[in-house]
Formats: C-alpha cells, structure tokens, sequence
C-alpha cells in the first residue's frame, strides 16, 4: 500500500506545481501586457495533459518510486517556462515543444528501461558514447562554436549539446565500471605521507577522466562541463572506494589543472578576473555578471512581481542567466525557493541511493543526483558570484531542449532505481492484473493447484534475492 | 557506501547554504548599495514608468514635463524650452540618468520618500501619483532668453541673481545643449547625442557659470577693495596713491604694469573708477597675506557652495602657504590675476553682497513645490550664506562702483533715471595673439537693489581695460534693463 499511497502524494504535489505555474504564467502574463492571457485555457489543459501523462505512466510504470522527485522537476521546468516565455515568447514556444519532448522521454525511458542492472553490462558502450558525444563539437562540419564554447552539434535544423547526454552516459559507465573495480581501487598498497594510495594502475581511470576533462578545457572551452565531469567522477570513486585518499588525489588533480589551466589559458583567466572584481570593465567582460547582480539587488526581498522587472538586459538571461531573472522578479522568496527545489531533489535522490541495495544501483543514483546538483550549484554560484561563471544549463529551468530532455532521461532512471528498491523491499503489492497472471503462470509451470498467493518474503520483482 | 553518500548530501548542502548567504548578500544586505550604483539606471526606469511632476519657470513657462511616449516607459521627458535651462533644469535620461534640477529634486519630482523602498512594491502596481510634485523656479524664461539673446554665439556665461534672497533669475552659457536629445528613449539617438556633446568645442554640457572657473581679473578689485575698508587700513579719502605706470612689489625687480602702460593713481574711489592695477597691487601687499586670504573666504572662495544644483565649483585663493613669501604673486591676486579663480556665479555673488549690505544669500533656483493638485506644500526660505562686509563699507563700494558706471569703465552698464553699479574685467591670458575673458559685474537700483549680474565672455582677442566694458557690459544691462522694465516687486 505504501507505493500506492506515494503516487496519491505526488499526485497533490504535481497539483500544486500546476497550481504554481500557472498562476506564474497569468501574473506573467499580467505583468507585461496588463491583462489576463488569452491563451490561460489552452496553457493550463496542455500543461496539466503532460502533468498527468507523466504521472501517469510513472503509476503503470514505476509505482513504489520516491513521490518528491517528479513533483519537484516538473515545478523547476514550470517556473523556468514562465520565466521564458516572460523573456522571449518564440523560445517559450520551443522550450514547450522541448517540454513534450522531455516529458515523453521520461515516459519512454521508464517503459524501455525495466531493469537498471541491464545497463551494467553496457558500461564501454556508455564509455564509448559518452567520450563521442564530448568530443562530437570538435569533428569540422558538425561543431558550433556558440558564446566562445564549442559546445554545440548542428545537423540539418537540429541544433543540440551532446554533453547533456554524455553527463549520463558517462555516470553510467563510471557507476558499472566502479561496481566492477571498486574492491581492487580500495586495497591500499603504498603509502604517501598520511595517504594509503592504491596501486599506481589503478590509478590510472581517475587520470584518464582528468585528462578528457581537460581536453574539454583545452578544445571546446567548456569550463563547467570539465569541472562536472571531473568532479562527479572523484566523487563517485570515493563513494564507490570509500578511501579519502581519492578525494585528496582528486582534489590535488583538480588544483594542478585549474592552475595549469590559469596560465594557460586566457579564456580562463578572464574568467577568474571576471568573478574577482567585475567592476574593472563594467561595460565589457564585467557586463553580464554585473547586470545579473544589479537585476538579483533590484529584486530585493520579494521582487518586482513577474513581468515587472526588465531581466533582458542581462545577455543570455534565458539560458545560463535565468536565475537572475527570477531572482529579480520573485525575489529572495524566490531565489530561495528554487534552492529549496533543488535540495529536495538532492535529498529525495541521495535518499534513493542510501535505500538502493546494489552497489550499482547506488552509485549511480549518487551519481546522477550529485551531476544534477553540482550543475545547479555552479551555474547559480556563478551567476552571484560566489564561484567563477562557468556557462552550464540551471537543470530544469534554463532554456534548451538538450539540457531538458536529458534531465527528464536522468530523472526517469532515478525514478527506476527507486521503483526497483521498491520493489525489493515488498512496499508494491501486484495489481490484480499481475496477480492473475502470475497465478496463470505458477499454475501452467507446476500444473498443479494454485497456491494460495503470499505477501511474504517469496515474492521478487526481479528474480533477485537478498540471501 | 551509504556514509559517504551522506557526507556527499551534507557537502552539497553546505554549498547551497553558502548560495543562501550570498544570496542574502546581494538581495537584501547590499541591495541598496548596488541599487544606487551610477552603472545602474534601474531606479531611473522605475521613475520613468511612473508619473513625475513638471518643472515651470517663474514666469510660468513649462520648462520639463512628462508627455505620454508610447513605448515600454511609458512616459517620456520633454523639454519645450529646448537649450535655454539644459544647464539649470538638467535632463532624465534612460541611458544617462539624471542632471540639473533633475537631479537635485529627483526624490521630490518622482513622488519618492526616503522609505518608499520600505513601503514596497505595491507602489509600482498602484503607479501612485499622489504624493509627486511640480516645481516652480526662480529662473525666469524671458530673462534667459534676454541673456541668450545678447551673449549670442559667443563662449560664456551670464549669471543674474536677486541679491536680497539668493535666488537665481538667470543661468545661461554658451554653448548650451537641448537636453531633448540626451532625454530620448532612443538610446542609440541619445548616446550618439552625447558623444558628440563631448567632443564640441567650449564644453556644452557643462555649466560654464557655475561648474566652471576663470580668472576673474579686474572684477576682483571689489573683494581687494572691501578687504581694505574692513581692515580700516583703507577709507574713502585716504590712502592716496601714488599716480605711476608701475607698481614693484617687495622681494622683485619685475614691475607690475596698467594696460597699455598707462598711468593712474588717488583715492579708492578714483582707482576703482579706472581700474588701477598698480594701485590696488600695492593695497595687495599692504593688507598682507593674512587679511587677503581671510577675505576671500568671507566671500566664498574656497568654500564649499551651498546650491541646490549638482556639482557647483568652489572658487578659488591661493593659499596661505603659496602667499606668505611670495609678494609679487599676492600683488597679483588684488587684481584678479595669477592663481585666482571664480566661477560667475561668485562674481554675481560678488556684486551681490555689495548691493545687499555685505551679506550674501544662498543661492538657489527652488521657489516653490506644489502638489498636484496645485497647492504650495513647499516655499524656499532664503538663508544667509556668509557676511562678506559690514553695511558701512558695502554702502561706501556700492556708491564707488555706480561711480565706475557713470564715470569710469562701466559706462556701457549705464541706464537712464537708474543708478546702476558696475565694475570691468580683463583677464589676460598670456596667449598670442593677446586675448582675455571680458567681464563685468553689475547691480541695480543702487538704493534699493533687485538684480546683481555677472557677464564673462571668454577668449575675447585683445588686451585693454576697455575689454570688458565693451564686450561684456551690453549684454549685462540688457539683461538688468528686462528685469527692471517687468515691474516685480
């Protein structure tokens, strides 16, 4: 009963998210043109139609998965199409196809994806793919570069960014290859001061993760993805090791190459020189951070209301700025209400890693929830200046259909992982449907009487058993 | 594992934490900081998209009000005087803020008290026109006109000023600038406007009479004069001194010379009337440093000025320190030369404290706020600003400088059946060919004085005592006949 009675609270809570949204969009709509919008109708069937689509198939598909993951993702996607379509009605346009999109590839990923220990054995595949699609921007003819990183893939009208899907590839590959190795990357062998280090071989995966990181740095200039990139592998292997010595190597990785890349690299000079003291080109390179924290400060306590503010004067406000914009309307109230957003969906997805009982499972559900909340926490540090900027997505609310389909795909696969624990642990009874068929099938293999069906122990949703 | 991946939620969170304090930084400790910021101009469009009270002149004419604009602002500024109060009435500018009476009486234009931000947000929803106010000032449009009119193209600034309250009646300098151009909603239009505002010659956009200083010359004798008389080292008969083409002060060989090396000497009333350089040279270094510098101050060199505009210049003394050894330097500030600098805002001042018993009134160009309903919530009340002289010793200048009018260098000040003082002003350049600012200073009736003016056109060609006379003194009694011809009280 307790799975049924998790999708009755992320039905109220998806309400409520629907609820928000588009009294936003009307108060949106109010603030720039004055009056109620035309299309309210339309805007609150088509929204609430997603809404109950993906809960839907979440309650067919994964129904013992965690209640606040959903509610929370389809609230961060609400407010930032508001947001969008407040800025720029066209890209609200697009931001709603990709919304559909997204929310379809939730659906599909659930439905494709039953059994997550599946993927484990594709892990060089995901390895594979996951380096292609970083290093797709870089092949001549098909990378864009875009705002100075070479980030982008253009076929034909089709415009995306392929690290949005390699982030999860690449969790992926690192939570299998992890799960694999992670007995032998534990055992230390040599000693460096107050480090127990393992063999120098094994070793070897954080430095190849390091260098691919870099060559991010170096080629495409995509500052945010290499430091996600990096930093969700050193936390994985520590998680999967549970040996500090990691998160020191890693660490110390990390400052070699930030400085390495310091004085080199004139693009992250600038950047470091940018968040230090903006105020020296205010007209130039200082120009969007400091529009984003006059935008932030004009918007106070409460906010100058949807609509009131004049966020578009902060270039790109619509991708990696859209949290100024909301910071400037809504206010602290709102700012603090997107970081409250996000550390449920932190919690509710490190609290599917504790529950997970696989080592698999659980790294990379760790993975993929901490790729989701370091982004969010370098692109909002970035934009208030309390990190150097560095252009990555704000998941869920920036505009961009790479970076909302694939959180929709990483949202999918959490929701698995939580379903699959679920199920594990008796909290799903079977629907009458299930039952009978699995009577039928008891009955048609022993041809015997049909036994009087257990709730206990016996039954297992995926063939697995805990002794 | 799970251990870590705890530690990992507890790392995340303290960096969201950290968000939060930042966060709190920006939005609420700092806000303010950055909201005033001059990069800025959020609080600018705020009050562009509210109500905002116009400013009339005087004599009643609109000289800035918001007309509707038809774009995301709503409103948009307009200035139907054009040039005529760009230096006085200022502009609101989306690009570049705000100037002039703009600027200083912002709060009370745009209806914003200090705790308006406290009060929130529901005032921009509301768009609450209750509490802005219109403004009338003491400028006076016909008057200015007057003064535009007579300056012409020429580089200066004439300065009119109502002795007995401070009040400014007229501000005009050439080149001047529309401000309609700066105020457009147009930014591309506005910054190209400004652009070119800053590279034209002579400095339109700023207020040559009270932003910027020049050598007073001979204008200055006045201030010597009265330092005299207040020290009682000078009176009316005596000194006489002697008649000479040449003054040496101690401590040199270098003589100092009357233009065109000509001759003159006597009583103070005789060397105002001629404007003796020698002479007063040797007042100069007679009173000494001391008294010189202690004058000077008394008439607002040096002193912070209280004007309800932006950014008004101090004039400038030498100081104590660069005088005390250096008597050829002191003998030439007595006559306005050397490191002496005033704005005309402080020569009309000048002149003004001879015509109001010595003492000199704040100047201002507020006379009244109203509400929108039309009532008068608000009227300036004049202050003093400083005792430049007592009574005794302005009624014993006032009667030499009408003396210089009708018989000396300021004949060209001179108008019938009116007993108008004055004083002429030729600040050499030392360029070449020769040129000088021409001044005068000027007020009248002497008996019971309405209007105290001073007139700079700078860079005239040629070097005489007759400079100023000739050049500056017509376009100073045009602008004193018009007052007195209008029948104020």
């Amino acid at each position: 009963m307790i799975a049924w009675s998790r999708r009755t609270v992320e039905l109220g809570l998806i309400v409520l998210a629907l609820l928000v949204t588009a009294g936003a969009y009307t108060l949106g709509a109010l603030g720039v043109t004055s009056s109620i919008p035309a299309d309210i109708g339309p805007f609150l069937l088509i929204v609430a139609g997603l809404l109950i689509a993906a809960h839907v198939a979440t309650r067919y598909l994964a129904r013992g998965a965690d209640p606040i993951l959903l509610p929370v993702a389809v609230l961060l996607n609400g407010i930032g199409y508001v947001f969008i379509a407040r800025i720029d009605s066209d890209l609200a346009a697009r931001q709603a196809t990709w919304t559909f999109v997204g929310v379809l590839a939730y659906i599909t990923t659930l439905l494709a994806l039953r059994r997550v220990k599946e993927l484990e054995r594709y892990k060089w595949t995901f390895a594979l793919a996951g380096v292609l699609l970083l290093l797709m921007p870089l092949v001549p003819g098909l990378g864009r570069t875009i705002n100075g990183s070479r980030i982008w893939i253009i076929i034909g009208p089709l415009s995306f960014q392929p690290g949005e899907f390699a982030k999860i590839a690449l969790a992926l590959f690192f939570a299998a290859y992890l799960t694999e190795r992670r007995e032998l990357l534990a055992m230390a062998t040599w000693r460096v001061g107050p480090l127990w280090l393992p063999e120098p071989r094994h070793l070897a995966p954080i430095v190849g993760a390091w260098a691919t990181s870099v060559v991010i740095m170096v080629f495409e200039k995509d500052l945010g993805s290499s430091l996600l990139f990096f930093l969700l592998f050193v936390m994985m292997v520590w998680v999967a090791t549970e040996r500090v010595s990691y998160l020191v190597v890693g660490t110390g990785l990390f400052a070699i190459g930030a400085v390495g890349m310091w004085s080199m690299l004139t693009h992250v000079q600038d950047r470091v020189s940018i968040w230090l003291n903006p105020w020296e080109d205010p007209q130039g390179k200082g120009y969007q951070v400091i529009q984003a924290v006059f935008a932030l400060a004009w918007g106070g306590l409460t906010g100058t209301g949807i609509g009131l503010g004049d966020p578009t004067r902060i270039p790109e406000v619509q991708n990696d700025f859209i949290f100024a914009a909301i910071g400037e309307e809504l206010g602290l109230f709102g700012t603090v209400g997107i970081l409250i957003a996000f550390m449920l969906f932190i919690g509710a997805g490190l609290r599917v890693a504790t529950r997970a009982e696989r080592p698999f499972e659980k790294l990379l559900a760790t993975g993929l929830t901490a790729i989701l909340g370091l982004q969010a926490f370098v692109i909002i540090g970035g934009v208030i200046r309390l990190v150097p900027l560095t252009g990555v997505t704000l998941p869920f609310v920036s505009y961009g259909g790479s970076s909302l389909v694939a959180n929709y795909v990483l949202l999918a696969i959490l929701m698995r992982i939580s379903d699959t624990t679920a199920q594990r642990n008796n909290e799903v009874l079977p629907t009458r449907r299930e039952e009978r068929r699995h009577e039928r099938a008891v009955l048609a293999a022993m041809n015997a009487p049909a036994p009087m069906y257990s709730t206990g122990d016996g039954y297992d949703a995926d063939g697995w058993s805990p002794a | 594992m799970n251990t870590q991946i705890r530690r990992l939620g507890i790392g995340l969170i303290v960096c969201f934490i950290a968000l939060f304090v930042q966060l709190n930084v920006i939005q609420v400790v700092k806000a303010d900081q950055y909201n005033s910021n001059p990069l800025n101009n959020r609080e600018v469009i705020a009050d562009f998209s509210r109500q905002r009270g116009f400013i009339q002149t005087a004599d009643g004419k609109i000289a800035a009000e918001s007309i509707p604009s038809g774009d995301r602002y709503d409103l948009l500024r307009r200035y139907p005087l054009g040039d005529l109060f760009a230096h006085s009435v200022g502009y609101f500018s989306l690009t570049y803020g705000t100037s002039g009476t703009e600027q200083s009486y912002n709060d009370l234009l745009a209806g914003r008290s200090r705790n308006e931000r406290a009060r929130g947000i529901a005032g921009l929803f509301a768009n609450d026109s209750s509490d802005i106010a219109d403004l009338t000032l003491t400028l006076r449009a016909d008057l200015q006109q007057v003064a535009k009119d007579a300056l012409g193209p020429r580089n200066g600034a004439v300065v009119a000023i109502d002795p007995r309250t401070g009040a400014i009646l007229a501000l005009w300098s050439y080149p001047s600038f529309d401000p309609n151009t700066i105020a457009t909603h147009n930014t591309e239009a506005a910054k190209a406007a400004r652009e070119s505002l800053l590279l034209a010659p002579g400095k339109p956009l700023l207020a040559a009479t009270y932003q910027e200083r020049y050598f007073p010359g001979s204008t200055y004798k006045v201030v010597t004069a009265s330092a005299g008389l207040e020290s009682g080292q000078v009176t009316p008969e005596a000194p006489v001194y002697p008649t000479s083409n040449q003054y040496i002060p101690p401590g040199t060989t270098n003589p100092i010379k009357n233009f065109g090396g000509t001759t003159c000497g006597g009583n103070l009333a005789e060397i105002l009337r001629v404007s003796c350089n020698t002479a007063f040279a040797q007042i100069g270094v007679d009173l000494g440093a001391l008294i010189m510098r202690d004058r000077a101050t008394a008439f607002g060199f040096d002193q912070p000025v209280p004007f309800d505009l932006p950014r008004p210049a101090q004039s400038t003394y030498p100081t104590l320190a660069a005088l005390v050894r250096d008597s050829p330097k002191l003998a030439q500030t007595a006559f306005g030369q050397n490191d002496v600098q005033a704005t005309p805002m402080m020569m009309a001042m000048v002149a003004g404290a001879v015509a109001n018993g010595g003492t000199i009134m704040q100047p201002h160009v507020l006379q009244e706020v109203r509400n929108t309903r039309g009532e008068v919530i608000q009227r300036y009340q004049p202050r003093p600003w400083l005792g430049a002289m007592s009574p005794s010793v302005a009624a014993i200048l006032s009667a030499d400088l009408v003396n210089v009018v009708q018989n000396g260098t300021a004949k060209n000040l001179a108008i019938p059946g009116v007993n108008v003082g004055g004083k002429t002003g030729t600040a050499q350049l030392g360029t070449t060919p020769p040129s000088s600012h021409a001044w005068i200073l000027g007020f009248a009736p002497a008996e019971a004085p309405r209007i105290a003016v001073a007139v700079i056109v700078t860079a005239q060609p040629g070097v005489s005592e007759i400079t100023g006379g000739a050049v500056a003194a017509p376009i100073a009694r045009a602008v004193i006949a018009k007052l007195l011809s209008l029948n104020l009280p």
